[in-house]
């Protein structure tokens, strides 16, 4: 459980001495210590995760950036831009087995490419604002911190900074360390399909021109 | 001996309600909108989880080593059990199943807390008030109706009265294991609707979240549910898997409202559609899960499955009412955002045919509550009904089948609307294959002993009565042909995906095989191709079902030497013997410490060809002298199983009687169970996209300290276990940890032996995921 960031021992270490001391005395002891081992393991767990839980109630912890701005939620217009993806996959998947006729493929499929396109263009505008503000908000922040920092390096962070944004919501948690890696800023906003090699915004899922998934892509971006 | 544990014991419980309230109070404070208390409400999660789990090593921690002064440990153990068996006890009676209740359902809080991280943000904290409301319940039930550490009064006994022999039985240590995985995992779900209630986010979102999580539940019930009915199989010694028993109807109805949303969640997810219906069956799914136990707990209705009564059903009308009222209040309040905008397009559609399932799912599913609820209901007039097994047999016969064929049925629909030519094409191999069965099941099924009429004795009087008895008699042949229809269905459906697959890929100049086509259509389209997998589990089912309509029973005094005929089996009575004592026991039987058998040899021949021995009996245990256990002996096929049991034995004649049972095709509801399985984890494969979230290495964190716990246990049992085995052969001392038999632990060390090695790998694999992750993460630059 990583939730708390003054976390300082590997995740694993704890967990690893409690099985060692509970083989230790199992073997000597037998079976009773094992599970009076694991106990008393697991009543430390409480008392540190009641302590953490506690501080984080009190103000007394470090609230990162992820925790505190990690929006999960999606909008309804996404959700509803999913279903309807996910009805045109369906659509062409049963029109690949004869399950629907030609006529009532070329209607419903133009009525749902419609609709996406609408839902899609409500969300760019419902963005727009949100955007705009977490530029203002990471221009502020960049200068604040190259007045601070070599004058090299801040000439080079300044260039764009809304693409780093763009890139990943969670990389404007940390300002003061993407100002420091430039590398990222020539990070191209769009990437290619790989089968017909149409240009596709970064969140994409699928392919725009020929609809390929482009999740792959996707998570192996996310999971470095 | 830990003098202060008991009250130790009853603090934690304490200590897990405040903890609960606190979780509570703060993740309501976090869902207005405070990120902070968020995190808090979190932690506060976790630790009441963690409680939770130090209840249970505590109380399993007074089961090793025998305090008897706790009530409950000296009420299901006893010296002699092994330590398996003494931790099975946990959930063997009312108070340790509640706190074995309570840690699944915190195991599930975890898993779900953990797996909410930076996502659903705005659910969030009421899914964990929620969580928490259930965990205090059970929290509150401990310890105000059934506290597993209460204290005898009359002080610790010298010796606990043991497990009951009829759970002592490996299908007893996963069967309600799995029961209860099944019906607290639907709590999760329950949590993610009040919810999405209380904050009006009624969109797709929630629905997308719940999905994985009622797939899981609806793993574990039906895995429940089919290891009930192994263990009802072998164990109680009757003949049949399902007996129509209050109890086991209570752990089947949420199994019905589970598959109907399993199925309308699909028709949400694509239109905005069914928003009532599906905020209202996940409701009376968690509904029911909580009924059910109600049902076992207060023993209201007569049942099997005895528990003591106890002052706790008070407690359960109580949550019950809570549970009804909120969700129905909610559901009031929220209507308007609830209503649907879309609306099915045609009758020839999916969705048209997902909801006449869910309804005929649901019509089964009020059918076996009102049925099993009816002697109760009957007394508020002042009669006395019993509902027994015919009339369930005689109605969910017809209803079961209704749910069969629009099962077959639905698939070959297209979304939306399917034109009259797709249809035409998509029933025509299906309708072949269906009447190609019914024809070979007329000329042959007589001929095999599996004939498509059976005779059925009048039920009602009058001409309804002779309806339903001519309809009874026409069931097997039904269920045959619909079998052969669903099959046919799921056969061209995969055949039509693979085929479609092939053109797609010669299009592009390439060729798939058919095996890599058939792989890749299953992996690009798991959610569709496991539910074909799970309805050909279904299918396999419904056979198993059907064969009880051809099973033979028969009962007959045998004395040795007799001969009797049953089926195409002829029987010889060999002979009775006791052990451990008599020569012609094995080395195992006289080992065994624990009790005295009484077996009754029978030698088997089918069609002239000897199949060897089955060998019934009662055994007397020395922990429940009041009366012997029957213990069947089976002779297992695919096509029949012979099913013997042995009823008294008069130890001077050696006279027996017996009661033999011919049930045909019960074997494929086991392989339907293991079907079912696989498509299941193939659905649910895909959605529980791990990776994304990080959260592999907390599974794999997670396995290496389940790993670790069993290597310890296990090291920690090697000496007992050598014990056991250089133990004299009629050895009877009763001391700790030796009620393993050697016959036992023969079974046990190759099984041991295999999962230390998988358990190794487990640790293996953590250690060194754990440390390439660091490596990795370590080699990522900081700047």
């Amino acid at each position: 459980m990583n939730d708390s960031p003054r976390m300082r021992l590997p995740r694993w270490a704890p967990p690893l001495l409690s099985l060692t001391i509970a083989i230790v005395l199992g073997n000597l002891y037998g079976v009773q210590l094992v599970v009076l081992t694991f106990a008393a393991s697991a009543l430390l767990l409480v008392i540190w995760l009641l302590w953490s839980s506690v501080q984080a109630l009190a103000g007394e912890s470090e609230l990162t950036f992820e925790e505190a701005f990690s929006l999960g939620a999606r909008s309804a217009e996404e959700e509803q831009k999913r279903a309807v993806l996910r009805a045109l996959k369906d659509l062409e998947y049963e029109r690949s087995v004869g399950k629907i006729s030609e006529d009532d493929f070329h209607e419903y499929s133009a009525r749902y490419r419609a609709e996406a396109k609408r839902l899609m263009q409500t969300l760019d505008e419902n963005l727009a604002e949100g955007r705009k503000q977490v530029e203002r908000e990471l221009e502020r922040r960049l200068t604040k911190a190259s007045a601070r920092s070599a004058a090299s390096v801040s000439a080079a962070t300044s260039a764009d900074p809304s693409e780093e944004q763009k890139s990943s919501p969670a990389a404007g948690s940390e300002p003061q360390k993407s100002a420091e890696k430039p590398d990222n800023k020539a990070a191209p906003n769009t990437r290619e399909c790989v089968d017909c090699q149409a240009k596709n915004e970064l969140d994409a899922r699928f392919c725009k021109a020929c609809g390929t998934p482009l999740d792959a892509v996707t998570e192996a971006e996310d999971n470095p | 001996m830990w003098q202060s544990l008991p009250e130790l014991g009853t603090g934690i419980v304490y200590a897990i309600l405040i903890a609960a309230a606190y979780t509570f109070a703060v993740a309501l404070a976090a869902g207005r909108g405070r990120p902070r208390l968020l995190q808090a409400a979190r932690l506060g999660a976790y630790s009441t989880s963690a409680l939770v789990l130090f209840a249970v090593l505590l109380l399993s921690y007074a089961f090793v080593s025998h305090d008897f002064r706790i009530r409950y440990v000296a009420h299901y153990s006893d010296r002699r059990m092994s330590t398996a068996y003494l931790l099975t006890s946990l959930w063997g009676g009312q108070d340790g199943s509640l706190l074995w209740w309570s840690l699944l359902l915190s195991g599930y809080v975890t898993a779900c807390v953990i797996w909410l991280k930076g996502r659903y943000r705005e659910l969030q904290p009421y899914v964990i008030a929620t969580l928490m409301v259930i965990v205090g319940f059970f929290a509150m039930l401990m310890l105000f109706a059934a506290n597993p550490f209460e204290t005898s009064i009359a002080g610790a006994r010298p010796d606990g009265e043991g497990l009951n022999p009829l759970l002592q039985n490996y299908w007893m240590i996963i069967h309600p294991p799995c029961l209860y995985m099944g019906f607290v995992g639907c709590s999760v779900p329950f949590a993610f609707c009040v919810s999405a209630l209380v904050t009006r986010r009624l969109d797709n979102e929630w629905v997308v979240a719940v999905r994985k999580w009622m797939l899981f539940a609806f793993l574990f019930l039906s895995i429940g549910n089919i290891l009930g009915m192994m263990w009802a199989y072998e164990e109680l010694g009757w003949g049949g898997f399902w007996a129509w028993d209050p109890v086991e109807n209570a752990a089947c109805l949420p199994w019905f409202t589970a598959a109907a949303y399993v199925h309308s969640t699909m028709i949400q997810e694509r239109r905005p559609m069914l928003r009532v219906w599906n905020v209202f069956l996940i409701c009376l799914t968690f509904f029911l899960t909580i009924f059910g136990t109600f049902l076992t707990r207060a023993g209201i209705i007569t049942s099997v499955h005895a528990f003591a009564q106890s002052s706790i059903g008070t407690y359960f009308v109580y949550f019950m009412g809570v549970i009804l009222g909120t969700s129905l209040g909610l559901m009031v309040w929220r209507l308007p955002d609830l209503k649907s905008t879309g609306q099915i397009e045609s009758v020839a559609s999916r969705e048209a045919m997902f909801v006449a399932n869910n309804w005929a799912l649901l019509g089964g599913m009020t059918f076996i509550l009102v049925s099993t609820m009816y002697p109760k209901i009957s007394e508020l007039w002042g009669e006395s009904a019993t509902v027994g097994p015919p009339h369930f047999n005689r109605w969910m016969g017809p209803i079961g089948l209704i749910i069969f064929a629009l099962m077959g049925m639905a698939p070959l629909f297209g979304w939306r609307k399917t034109s009259g030519t797709s249809i035409k094409k998509a029933f025509r191999a299906p309708l072949i294959a269906m009447a190609v069965m019914v024809v070979l099941h007329a000329i042959f099924g007589g001929y095999l002993g599996y004939p498509p009429l059976v005779a059925r004795d009048a039920f009602y009087p009058g001409f309804v009565g002779l309806v339903i008895q001519k309809t009874g008699s026409t069931l097997p042949g039904i269920t045959i042909a619909l079998a052969a229809f669903n099959v046919a269905v799921i056969v061209q459906e995969f055949v039509r995906g693979v085929k479609a697959r092939r053109t797609v890929a010669s299009k592009k100049g390439e060729t798939e095989s058919i095996g890599v086509a058939l792989f890749r259509l299953i992996e690009k389209n798991r959610r569709r191709y496991g539910g074909y997998i799970v309805h050909l589990g279904i299918v396999s089912m419904f056979v198993g079902f059907t064969g009880t309509a051809w099973d033979i029973d028969r009962e007959t005094a045998m004395v040795p030497g007799d001969h009797y005929h049953i089926g195409e089996y002829d029987l010889t009575y060999l002979g009775s013997r006791m052990c451990p004592g008599n020569p012609k026991c094995s080395a195992e039987e006289q080992a065994d410490i624990e009790k005295r058998m009484l077996f009754a040899d029978v030698d088997v021949v089918r069609a002239g060809k000897h199949l060897g021995r089955v060998s019934p009996a009662k055994f007397f245990y020395q922990s429940q002298p009041d009366g012997p256990t029957t213990e069947v002996s089976m002779m297992r096929s695919l096509r029949e199983d012979l099913y013997t049991v042995v009823g008294q034995v008069d130890p001077q004649t050696k006279r027996a009687v017996f009661q033999f049972h011919v049930n045909p095709l019960v074997s494929w509801i086991w392989v339907g169970l293991l079907i079912l399985m696989t498509g299941t984890i193939t659905s649910l494969f895909p959605e529980l996209s791990l990776g994304e979230i990080g959260a592999w290495s907390y599974v794999r964190a997670g396995a290496g300290v389940a790993a670790g716990t069993a290597f310890a246990v296990w090291i920690a049992m090697a000496p007992s276990m050598a014990f056991a085995h250089e133990r004299p052969a009629n050895s009877h001392v009763g001391t700790q940890m030796t009620g393993l038999s050697e016959a036992t632990l023969q079974r046990q060390l190759p099984s041991a032996g295999l999962g230390m090695a998988g358990l190794a790998g487990l640790v293996l694999g953590s250690v060194v995921s754990v440390t390439r992750r660091r490596r990795d993460n370590a080699k990522k630059p900081r700047n």
